[in-house]
């Protein structure tokens, strides 16, 4: 393994932070942007009415870019 | 929790813009509501893939599951989700500018605990990465190939390969070898090709 993160990590046995949590997001859309890049919401499904309606035609409030994390 | 936090913490969630922090600010809410009438609540699905991962995946609605055997009656629920002014029920609300659904008792086969993140109204427990992991990469093959599954599998990978998310990989491989799921010959294949974009070791491959 040659890429050990220092980001804090969601461990398996007791909690993270809220600080934690808010610090690691950052590196870990980076990390999903490597193997899966852009928005990768699904375009449709069983919710959409509902949810066109509340959010003008999206299917959720737009995510925040990664360089604003 | 008293009428003037409830009241406070329902004008943070309304005004929060952010979706995964939204999620989470209404995930701990309503969890610490639910938990004061003896329920636990589990945030599972793609929001859950959201706050293990930010992967660019969720929608505009939070999914959570009831650890606890039993959920409240309808009555309370309603009564609980009236104090967050929420509309709809009673498995699922509008509230403070998205949705909030109670889809039932929780389905997990792994057996290591939720994840917990310490949310600003009370911990919020996760649905663990190795179901999360393993339900991903089966919706991916089956009953046909899909996309988006197979992209947020990859995402889960991803976080775990680098260690933003602490995975059992024994676990992963006891649950895809269950019957329930029987793709481990899948899991392999998807976790080796993160691995190897990411020039990192897969821990389920042999040799």
């Amino acid at each position: 393994m040659n890429s050990k993160s220092k980001v804090p990590c969601i461990p398996i046995e007791g909690s993270i932070s809220w600080e934690d949590w808010l610090k690691g997001r950052r590196a870990r859309r980076e990390s999903s942007h490597l193997v899966a890049p852009g928005v990768i919401r699904r375009k449709s499904s069983s919710s959409d009415r509902r949810l066109k309606k509340l959010f003008h035609g999206q299917r959720g409030l737009p995510f925040i870019p990664t360089e604003k994390l | 929790m008293d009428a003037t936090k409830i009241k406070s913490a329902l004008a943070d969630v309304t005004a929060e813009r952010d979706p995964t922090i939204k999620s989470l600010k209404m995930a701990s809410l309503c969890g610490a509501l639910w938990a004061e009438r003896g329920v636990q609540l589990v945030v599972v699905g793609g929001s859950a893939i959201e706050i293990l991962t930010e992967g660019a995946y969720a929608s505009g609605d939070l999914d959570m599951c009831h650890v606890t055997k039993t959920s409240l009656p309808m009555r309370v629920r309603q009564e609980i989700m009236g104090l967050l002014g929420a509309k709809g029920g009673p498995r699922n609300w509008q509230v403070a500018g998205m949705f909030v659904d109670v889809l039932g008792p929780v389905e997990s086969f792994a057996r290591t605990p939720f994840r917990r993140v310490r949310a600003p109204y009370g911990d919020v427990l996760l649905m663990k990465p190795e179901d999360l992991l393993v339900e991903r990469v089966l919706v991916s093959v089956y009953p046909g190939e899909n996309k988006t599954a197979r992209d947020c599998a990859k995402v889960m990978a991803s976080a775990a390969l680098r260690k933003e998310i602490e995975m059992d990989w024994v676990e992963v491989r006891r649950v895809a070898n269950l019957p329930e799921y029987r793709n481990f010959a899948e899991c392999v294949k998807l976790v080796k090709e993160v691995a190897d974009e990411l020039k990192i070791k897969s821990p389920l491959h042999s040799d």
